[in-house]
């Protein structure tokens, strides 16, 4: 177990507040970390590292204060958001340059960064020089760099970043081989259907503040004060106005429309239970036949709306 | 971790980091202006050689061809000051400060930029093998550029004397590189420091060396400069080579024009206790830097 520990923090630069009063506890596996930009989740990502001390409160990592242990640096992999290159090298010098401070012996760090790069396809180009590069190779240099001394704590701010579809992919397989592996990871990023992909363990931060934070459905459950969208599309179109109708006369459906291009009624309720036992008792009375029923609600997107950005009716 | 690990790591870390830091200084186009500069008063030596070569005038001693001026002095001892002069503006002067300056720029300071320091503070280094090893690159670099440099300049000013007088004046040589090797141990770790804590180095390097070294230096608190360090062992050892020189000359002197120059091997003890004093304020300004 590899626990992450936030108490209390908050992290100020000068008068302007990076994160304030976070607490936070993170276990192996991949963990999420979503807001805007400017919300705080660099911030947090650098408390942890040890890359600034918090002005408030406490963290750490494994037990111990991540500003000043360097054993602790040894069990960390973390891809930055930036480039952070020494250009004239190439990724077999680079990846072999970090490995070595590891401790690992020269022909051991070859090895490594060789077999590193490898598994992340870059066997042709592993020679060439890091300026030569394109964005998701140079992407991959930096999680090659991150991973090959086999950490047990990953922190990748935005990874996915300038990759295209295939290295996304690629890793995307990796985060999700090594969270198999028991190795806890934080990931950043600003697409949120590729950590709606690796994760449901999510923490969801905005203006420097953890709004929220663990399984993205059982937050979605918790939020009983915002209204659960419902998409319902009969199956005869003439229908729509008719169902809202009946629909808009109960006493738990809060709002509703007709979308018209779509073919679909947009329906808003404060009791999703109670919504999904009576409107097949309701379809069934009126005779109506629906082709969908869906919310899609509790997808990632919609909660980050939601949460972060404060949209309740789209 | 221990003093002793880090020595431990020594020998594994330091040839690859000194790889990586000699390329970077090497491949620097600052270097390269600042070497044309330097190789202004070669060419000087040259154009003076062959324009005064045939008006010298020689005399065979003991199988040594031996120069002499018109006015019968030896010219070996009217070149050596030449040397001497130029090179304390270049070689052990004005220019190898900038260069000095340039050197800790691109060691500490780009590493900021380029934002790798940002990993060597993920990764299980410490601080004072982060910036030790970078400032020993710098001292090696330096020394064997302006070593280098030095050895041809004084062979391009010296050469109008003949072997003779280059033998005659070896002594010379081995000064010079001493000082430059001494200048670079103390004002290194100085600007290495200077560029850990502030985000214009090249500025506040500059002032330093201007208003504390330039400044304080010829007052009665010289003793809290490197130059009165450096000063006295360049005096002590033109003493030694029966050179007519004043305390004076080297600014050695206090307001009542007592001569305050300090004893060689106190001096040179005293710039490596700075060296090691700056590269420890580095270290720990580079531990405690939040990103």
């Amino acid at each position: 177990m590899n626990a992450i520990i936030f108490n209390e923090v908050t992290k100020n630069y000068g008068k302007v507040q990076g994160i304030s009063n976070v607490t936070l506890t993170i276990d192996s596996g991949v963990t999420g970390i979503l807001g805007p930009n400017g919300a705080g989740k660099s911030t947090t990502m650098k408390v942890l590292l040890g890359l600034v001390r918090p002005s408030i409160g406490s963290v750490t990592v494994n037990g111990v204060n991540p500003f000043d242990d360097l054993e602790l640096r040894r069990k960390i992999g973390f891809v930055p958001e930036y480039d952070c290159f020494y250009e004239h090298m190439s990724a077999i010098d680079y990846v072999s340059y970090f490995l070595m401070i590891h401790d690992y012996d020269r022909d051991e760090s070859i090895q490594m960064a060789k077999d590193s790069l490898i598994e992340l396809g870059m066997q042709d180009s592993m020679h060439r020089k890091i300026r030569t590069y394109s964005r998701g190779m140079r992407q991959k240099a930096k999680v090659a760099r991150a991973t090959a001394f086999n950490p047990q704590i990953l922190v990748l701010d935005e990874p996915f970043q300038g990759a295209d579809p295939t290295t996304r992919h690629l890793l995307m397989q990796k985060i999700k081989a090594w969270s198999d592996e028991g190795k806890t990871i934080l990931i950043s990023s600003h697409i949120l259907h590729d950590v709606e992909n690796l994760t449901d363990n999510i923490i969801l931060i905005n203006n420097g503040r953890v709004i929220a934070s663990g399984d993205r459905h059982e937050i979605r459950k918790l939020m009983s004060n915002i209204p659960i969208q419902i998409k319902v599309a009969p199956v005869d179109s003439n229908k729509m106005r008719p169902l809202l109708k009946r629909m808009i006369d109960e006493s738990w459906i809060t709002a509703g429309r007709v979308i018209e291009d779509e073919g679909e009624i947009l329906l808003e309720t404060n009791e999703s239970n109670k919504f999904y036992t009576e409107l097949p008792q309701i379809l069934e009375k009126e005779k109506i036949i629906v082709k969908k029923i869906v919310s899609e609600d509790d997808s990632l997107d919609s909660l980050y709306s939601k949460l972060v950005e404060g949209k309740q009716w789209n | 971790m221990e003093l002793r690990n880090i020595a431990e790591r020594f020998p594994k870390l330091f040839p690859m980091i000194f790889r990586d830091c000699s390329f970077r200084l090497i491949t620097n186009k600052l270097l390269w202006v600042l070497v044309a500069i330097l190789m202004l008063p070669c060419v000087l030596g040259l154009v003076v050689y062959y324009e005064f070569a045939d008006d010298r005038l020689s005399e065979n001693v003991d199988g040594d061809t031996v120069y002499y001026t018109d006015d019968g002095s030896l010219l070996h001892e009217n070149l050596r000051e030449m040397f001497l002069d130029l090179s304390q503006f270049f070689g052990m002067g004005f220019i190898a400060l900038l260069l000095g300056i340039m050197f800790s720029s691109e060691l500490i300071s780009e590493e900021y930029n380029n934002k790798t320091m940002q990993l060597f503070r993920t990764s299980p280094i410490h601080p004072l093998e982060i910036l030790t090893y970078r400032y020993l690159s710098g001292i090696i670099t330096g020394i064997i550029l302006l070593g280098l440099y030095s050895t041809i300049f004084y062979i391009i000013v010296m050469m109008g004397s003949g072997i003779h007088g280059i033998m005659e004046e070896l002594w010379l040589l081995v000064l010079v590189i001493k000082i430059i090797l001494l200048s670079w141990i103390g004002f290194l770790s100085i600007f290495c420091a200077i560029n850990v804590y502030f985000e214009r180095p090249y500025l506040i390097c500059f002032i330093y060396w201007l208003l504390w070294e330039q400044i304080v230096s010829v007052q009665n608190y010289q003793q809290l400069t490197l130059s009165h360090y450096i000063n006295s062992i360049t005096y002590d050892a033109l003493i030694d080579m029966k050179w007519n020189v004043n305390a004076s000359d080297y600014g050695l002197v206090n307001s009542n024009n007592d001569t305050i120059a300090t004893d060689p091997l106190l001096a040179t003890l005293v710039i490596i206790f700075i060296a090691l004093l700056f590269l420890f304020i580095g270290s720990r300004g580079i531990a405690a830097k939040q990103f």
